[in-house]
């Protein structure tokens, strides 16, 4: 093995700026590789987050306006779902496929708490919602099923509602108005401790309500929305019968044409109730998460497969660069090897020689290149991964860790080990190959 | 016998097909020193790259100790050419990015010996050969007569049973040329290595026991010279 490597480094030596001109071209087919597969990932991880954060086997259901007439009524007809929608829902029809059904009632409202006030949304909610949309509350607690039975006045506010709440100290924060604050600098409030806040009361409405948890802010999204308990709420705000929408989690429904053939019959069940065409798409929305999220792991396939096509492309570059010098360095050596095969070399021990400097070439130049890509995959992180675009209102992150993961790497060592292997085999071969007596008299 | 051949022939077929060899007869013994002399172009060194598997011929037998050397895949060939021959050129034909020392060794690496086993052998070689100081030199560092002692070393380091030489001194002078053959001689006899020169000059025949003349592809006569009186030049000297 030494020995192997002993006679490629003294081919290698004789070759320097021939061979890294070479190898120049295989690092930077798999840098471009690394970064586009890196920023690929980060552009996907960015778009997961604003879906991925929600149980997939979840469906939310929320009111339309009906786009047909039907039993009499006219098409434009707003829908309003309540109680009586949640049992049908609930019920023995659909109860094969539907475990638990959440409803959310909510109204506009201001939260002050001392001197400083914040305009949002109040959601009247259950317990169970914290695991549909797998809600991370790092502070305190969700809402609990004695919240819900004793209709108490508590509320679980977002990260950065808290944080201004608390006040200005950290500085950017500062002010009531939290809607421009951009995303990246969450938790840059190092003076503020937003767990004081868990316990103490914040007015509502003129009413007070005690602060029981603090979840993450929901970075893809502004608008200050904030839990409660859903009876108080509904209470509170007097709602009667009608709620917002409601999402329930089901199961077994695990292809696309069932969830299709669910969402048809459902449709139809509620829509009739609310006496409008059973077709009617418009008149209740279904936004189904296990379907939506089927297309984007297709997406996401599609777009890896692209990525790695392009990837491979530009490597091949630096394959057939690579190629083409063992070409030469064999018709250079052609005399040697005549040598070698005279006093005994056998055509693997020829091919050999050929092949390992190829693939030592290639994985060589190739990690130098995947080494780069990683480091301009994390200064990429550190640059357009801490920014983030205003898309309708929302705050997007652009990049989200974009990165690629060891199995990346181990796949691009393999790549980078058959390159090598394609690069050197007709040039080993044609080594190989020639007679040593032809051998012997090339010069 | 060592070697034997029997009504060998070979043809080149590059363009007009070249009768070269016409039916070759030829047996060595071991222990012998035999040269083959000849005319340019009479098949001396076809002949010679038959002999050592480097070429391979059209009709005919081959034997090297009993053993038919015929339709030989190229491992075998290669094996063969490591154990059983070993090879001296007019040009030498050392690997030039390789120390004497490491042109020494070579063979013995492909045959798996140990790098330290075989760093030690090539070193006795070179010893014995006078080049113990030169080991570590590159070919270009060194004189033609010291590159061909080095050419030697490489191929008696594996214990070959025939040694071949293709016109080993015709890039040396005569005085070089001289103790070439000497060193050729002690090793036939002391060492009973089987060798067969193939040369023009008629004092390097004459250092031979067997001078083999061939003639338009056919073996001539063949002459007894153990008394070395052949050389028209006289006995003690190889005329340049
Ligand atoms: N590879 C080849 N292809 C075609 N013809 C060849 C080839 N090698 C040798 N010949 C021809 O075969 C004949 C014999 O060549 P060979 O080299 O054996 O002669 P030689 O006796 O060694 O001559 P010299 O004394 O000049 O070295 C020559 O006419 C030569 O031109
Ligand atoms: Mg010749």
């Amino acid at each position: 093995m030494k020995d192997l490597f002993t006679e490629i480094w003294e081919s290698v030596r004789r070759n320097k700026l021939r061979t890294c001109l070479t190898g120049f071209a295989v690092s930077w087919g798999i840098f471009m590789l690394i970064v586009l597969l890196g920023a690929g990932n980060g552009l996907m991880n960015s778009f997961m987050r604003g879906s991925g954060e929600i149980a997939t086997n979840t469906m939310q259901v929320y009111p339309g306006r009906t786009s047909k007439p039907y039993d009499g009524l006219k098409e434009g007809r707003r829908i309003e779902l309540d109680d009586k929608d949640i049992e049908l829902t609930s019920g023995k029809l659909f109860s094969k496929y539907v475990d638990a059904v959440v409803a959310t009632v909510g109204a506009n409202a201001q939260v002050s708490y001392g001197s400083k006030y914040v305009s949002g949304y109040i959601e009247g909610n259950y317990p169970s919602r914290k695991n549909m949309e797998r809600m991370e509350v790092p502070y305190g607690r969700f809402i609990n099923n004695k919240d819900i039975q004793l209709r108490r006045k508590v509320v679980v506010l977002p990260l950065n509602m808290a944080e201004s709440l608390l006040g200005g100290e950290g500085g950017k924060a500062s002010g009531a108005q939290l809607g421009h604050k951009l995303l990246g600098v969450e938790g840059d409030n190092s003076k503020v401790n937003p767990a004081s806040l868990i316990g103490k009361y914040v007015k509502i409405g003129g009413l007070a309500w005690q602060v029981v948890g603090i979840t993450k802010s929901d970075r893809t999204r502004n608008d200050n929305l904030f839990y409660a308990p859903f009876t108080t709420v509904k209470t509170v705000y007097a709602k009667g019968k009608a709620v917002d929408d409601f999402s329930f989690t089901f199961h077994g429904l695990d292809t696309k044409e069932a969830n299709e053939e669910f969402e048809k019959e459902y449709r139809a069940a509620i829509n009739l109730r609310h006496r409008a065409a059973p077709d009617d798409e418009r008149a209740l929305w279904i936004w189904n998460r296990f379907t939506q999220n089927l297309q984007m792991t297709k997406g996401t396939r599609i777009l890896t497969i692209a990525l790695w096509v392009i990837g491979l492309f530009t490597l091949l570059g630096g394959i057939v660069g690579v190629s083409n010098i063992m070409l030469i360095t064999v018709k250079e050596r052609t005399h040697e090897f005549g040598i070698r095969k005279a006093i005994g070399a056998s055509p693997w021990n020829i091919t050999k020689l050929i092949l390992a400097e190829s693939v030592s070439i290639t994985a060589v130049f190739g990690y130098i290149g995947m080494f780069l890509g990683m480091l301009a995959c994390q200064l990429l992180d550190k640059t357009v991964g801490q920014s983030s675009v205003s898309l309708m209102d929302d705050q997007i992150a652009m990049l989200v860790n974009p990165s690629v993961g060891l199995d990346v790497a181990l796949e691009a060592t393999l790549v980078l080990i058959i390159a090598g292997t394609i690069a050197g085999f007709f040039p080993a071969r044609k080594a190989a190959m020639v007679r040593p007596i032809e051998a012997l008299r090339a010069e | 016998m060592l070697i034997e051949l029997k009504d060998v022939n070979k043809t080149y077929n590059n363009g007009q097909p070249l009768h070269v060899l016409k039916g070759i007869n030829l047996s060595i013994d071991k222990g012998e020193f035999v040269s083959i002399m000849g005319a340019s172009g009479s098949g001396k060194s076809t002949l010679l790259n038959i002999l050592g598997i480097l070429d391979n011929y059209d009709t005919g037998e081959y034997y090297i100790d009993g053993r038919l050397i015929k339709g030989l895949t190229e491992k075998q060939a290669a094996d063969y050419r490591n154990r059983l021959i070993g090879f001296i050129f007019q040009s030498f034909n050392l690997i030039s990015f390789k120390t004497a020392v490491e042109n020494v060794e070579l063979p013995l690496f492909y045959q798996g010996v140990s790098r330290a086993r075989r760093h030690q052998m090539a070193m006795e070689y070179l010893d014995r050969l006078g080049l113990a100081d030169w080991a570590g030199h590159y070919p270009n560092e060194m004189s033609g007569g010291q590159k061909q002692r080095v050419a030697i070393a490489r191929a008696l380091i594996t214990g070959p049973k025939i040694l071949l030489a293709d016109e080993p001194t015709g890039a040396l002078d005569s005085k070089t040329s001289e103790e070439v053959m000497q060193l050729l001689s002690k090793l036939n006899r002391e060492d009973g290595v089987t060798i067969i020169v193939v040369t023009h000059e008629s004092g390097v025949a004459n250092c031979t026991d067997k001078i083999v003349h061939i003639k338009d592809g056919i073996i001539g006569r063949i002459e007894d010279n153990r008394a070395h009186n052949a050389s028209a030049f006289g006995t003690a000297t190889i005329m340049k």
